[in-house]
């Protein structure tokens, strides 16, 4: 029918169909993610930065509605930068995941938003906190999130170890998000991870070519 | 009596009981009005001196193309344009008045606006109306960081790419972006690109067609607005003339009246 | 009193015209007239002490009690207005409130969470009683607000609010009727760098001294303390810094009497 045409793109949402990951280990923490923003069949884009910055040594892992996890990262963004003038420390990441949760939990009825808050502090070191949908607000050794997360908790359980350095957990990390872009439809694009630690974030991008999967397939 | 004195105030806010009755009437059968949707095709990308924005023309009311020459590409300011995929009347208010903020933000800093600026200004303002502000929008510009192109859907999200399109053909123009991008194109080579681009939209996209739009910004600050870049899609020319000659009809008779008007002329009344 | 009859201390929301406003000076006034009340900041804890006078004997001995609880390392002294002190009090409860729910994610409280931090509870307070000197619909607080704290961050922190809405942070300060008399005394201490023990000693000493037997027959010492010694916690009258305080007050007092006689 020639008069849906203008109307089925503009009604899906556009949202993170994702996976996002967050390993604790002794000075920091390892953040991970997908990189697909779909709007209902249609990716939209294929090289997104879900981990998105709230301070230097806090990050966020977003996933569910692009506009809803933006929009609550700014936010958290701007009070903790105005927590931080106002107490003249540098704001811890239980604070930031306070205020996340929050939002979230406020605002239950009318966000989509599944978020992951991880970052470093001078108090407690590298720390991860899951902020799932109904705003809950939970600290854990390591955590996952979106829907690829599904075909990965059995991997995850079964290859985390308590004590891992961080070069274990950038592998663990990358092998989880790999292994979860592979089988779900809307996670894809590249893995990126970042670490933070005591002096803030070193970034890196894998490619799907280097998964196991990909290499077992011939790719 | 005391109903004089105290009368019972209506109640506050709003009052919705049209919605109520014009759900019956399309229950029964009415064909409620519709929206102009630009059913579009937009895009933009970077290329070694600036940015290109690109727009199709056509306007669409459901099946019916109610304007064949739109413009989608709207001003924001100097150095950034925006295009407009969505509810007409929508794009063209939020860049209006996102226009306006901006000016003033200029005035009141002296200084050239960064694209960022709009970029929030725009998202927070779809984000506050949670979708119901049909604009998807392709930003470009250029500041102080270089060139930049955004994107922004109805619901507020941003995503910061080097090249991207939206609308419904928006399909068709990524698949040419996908296949020939690269980094630092010249503009020749890039304004072409996007002509293709949304070429792709007009000829394969129903919501999409008539002609193309382009703007190119660089980085030197100038600004070609490029309206009609191309005619995709010219009116034919008619070959032959469909007038009739005289004596086409062929005459088979005359009749000749003489009529006589009388008329009588009854002087209007001063006095 | 120059103010009275010109017309320009009926209202807050109005200056005289040399620069007053009356009506925060009377609000002064009504703390002057309150029992005394004085802290002192030691190396590793605050001790807030107060000359609660009784003036009945038919009231409890925990009747109106002039140190308050705002959060488990935060203390509240008032001289002044009884019923004024116990709302502000609840407002500096409500903000540490508030700082909790906003900022702590109230997992593992020990370690990683904090109560409001004391500088901003005081901004916030202030901020507040400053906001009733400003319209002519409200009168100002006639108190003034001793407020103190100790963390492992930060260590011992002493801030006092005046009635017109400014504040500063003390080595020690006092309140109260006897304000002068006990200022006197903590300049000749060596402040900042006293034990807890010889704040609280010197506490006892300060309000005992200052008490006056003719005019004010009777009264009772509250004395509250926040610091290491106390693991953090904020403690009102514990019964061993009381009886520290109340026999080392009652000693300096016999001393002064003895050498009265003399």
């Amino acid at each position: 029918m020639v008069h849906d045409i203008a109307d089925s793109w503009m009604d899906a949402a556009v949202s993170t169909g994702t996976t996002i990951m967050a390993v604790e280990f002794d000075g920091g923490v390892v953040i991970g993610a997908d990189s697909r923003t779909s709007i209902g069949t249609y990716v939209a884009n294929r090289v997104t930065d879900k981990l998105t910055r709230i301070t230097d040594k806090i990050y966020c892992c977003r996933s569910g509605s692009a506009a809803d996890t933006q929009a609550i990262a700014d936010i958290v963004s701007y009070s903790l930068y105005y927590h931080e003038n106002q107490t003249n420390e540098e704001p811890l990441v239980s604070e930031a995941a306070s205020e996340f949760r929050n939002y979230c939990y406020n605002y239950r009825d009318s966000l989509l938003a599944g978020i992951i808050v991880a970052g470093w502090d001078k108090k407690l070191g590298g720390q991860v906190y899951s902020v799932p949908l109904g705003g809950m607000l939970i600290r854990q050794p390591y955590t996952i999130g979106g829907s690829g997360s599904s075909f990965i908790y059995a991997f995850a359980q079964e290859n985390f170890r308590k004590g891992m350095t961080r070069d274990e957990c950038v592998e663990f990390v990358k092998k989880a998000v790999h292994h979860a872009m592979y089988f779900d439809g809307s996670s894809g694009g590249v893995c990126r991870i970042g670490v933070i630690t005591e002096t803030g974030i070193d970034r890196d991008i894998f490619f799907a070519t280097e998964s196991k999967a990909s290499k077992d397939q011939g790719n | 009596m005391q109903a004089e004195l105290a009368r019972e105030l209506p109640p506050a806010g709003f009052n919705f009981e049209n919605c109520k009755r014009n759900e019956a009437l399309i229950n029964g059968g009415f064909l409620a009005p519709k929206t102009v949707k630009t059913g579009t095709t937009i895009a933009g990308i970077i290329f070694k001196d600036g940015v290109i924005l690109g727009a199709d023309t056509r306007a669409t009311e459901g099946p019916i193309v109610s304007d064949k020459n739109c413009s989608k590409i709207h001003y924001l300011a100097p150095n950034m344009y925006c295009c407009g995929a969505g509810t007409a009347a929508d794009t063209e208010m939020t860049t209006d008045l996102v226009s306006s903020q901006l000016a003033l933000h200029r005035l009141n800093t002296g200084r050239e606006v960064p694209v960022v600026c709009a970029t929030t200004l725009l998202k927070q303002k779809l984000f506050r109306y949670q979708g119901n502000i049909s604009a998807a929008l392709v930003l470009g510009g250029v500041d102080l960081t270089g060139p930049t192109i955004y994107s922004i859907a109805p619901h507020g999200s941003v995503d910061k790419l080097p090249y991207t399109s939206m609308g419904s053909g928006s399909l068709a123009a990524m698949s040419v972006f996908e296949s020939r991008y690269k980094p630092d194109m010249t503009e020749e080579e890039a304004k072409k690109l996007v002509r293709d681009a949304i070429a792709g939209g007009v000829f394969n996209d129903l919501g999409s067609g008539s002609n193309i739009d382009l703007c190119v910004i660089r980085k030197n600050k100038t600004v070609d607005y490029l309206r009609n870049y191309e005619i995709a899609n010219r009116k034919g020319e008619r070959t032959l003339d469909y007038s009739f000659l005289k004596g086409t009809t062929i005459v088979t008779g005359t009749k000749t009246f003489n009529l006589d008007i009388t008329e009588t002329v009854i002087p209007m009344e001063v006095a | 009193m120059s103010s009275i009859g010109t017309g320009y201390d009926l209202s807050a929301s109005q200056f005289s015209p040399d620069g007053r406003v009356f009506q925060i000076d009377y609000a002064s006034k009504a703390v002057e007239k309150s029992g005394t009340v004085i802290a002192l900041r030691g190396k590793d804890g605050v001790v807030l002490a107060v000359e609660k006078i009784v003036t009945s004997k038919l009231y409890e001995d925990d009747a109106a009690t002039r140190v308050f609880t705002v959060d488990k390392n935060i203390g509240i002294a008032i001289a002044g207005l009884h019923a004024d002190g116990r709302y502000i009090v609840d407002i500096a409860r409500q903000e540490a409130q508030n700082y909790r729910s906003q900022w702590n994610a109230n997992l593992d409280f020990e370690k990683g969470d904090r109560t409001i931090p004391l500088k901003i509870l005081v901004e916030r307070v202030s901020a507040y009683i400053h906001a009733y000197t400003l319209y002519s619909a409200v009168r100002p607080f006639g108190v003034t607000v001793i407020i103190a704290s100790w963390n492992q961050e930060d260590g011992p922190q002493l801030y006092k609010i005046e009635p017109s809405g400014t504040y500063f942070g003390y080595l020690a300060c006092a309140s109260g009727k006897a304000k002068q008399q006990a200022k006197t005394e903590m300049e000749k201490l060596k402040l900042g760098d006293m034990t807890t023990e010889e704040i609280v000693k010197n506490a006892g000493k300060i309000i005992y001294q200052v008490h006056d037997e003719l005019k004010d027959k009777d009264f009772r010492l509250e004395l509250s303390i926040v610091g290491k010694e106390t693991n953090g916690l904020y403690q009102m009258n514990p019964e061993k810094w009381l009886n520290m305080a109340s026999e080392a007050g009652q000693a300096a007092k016999m001393d002064d009497d003895s050498d009265n006689d003399i």
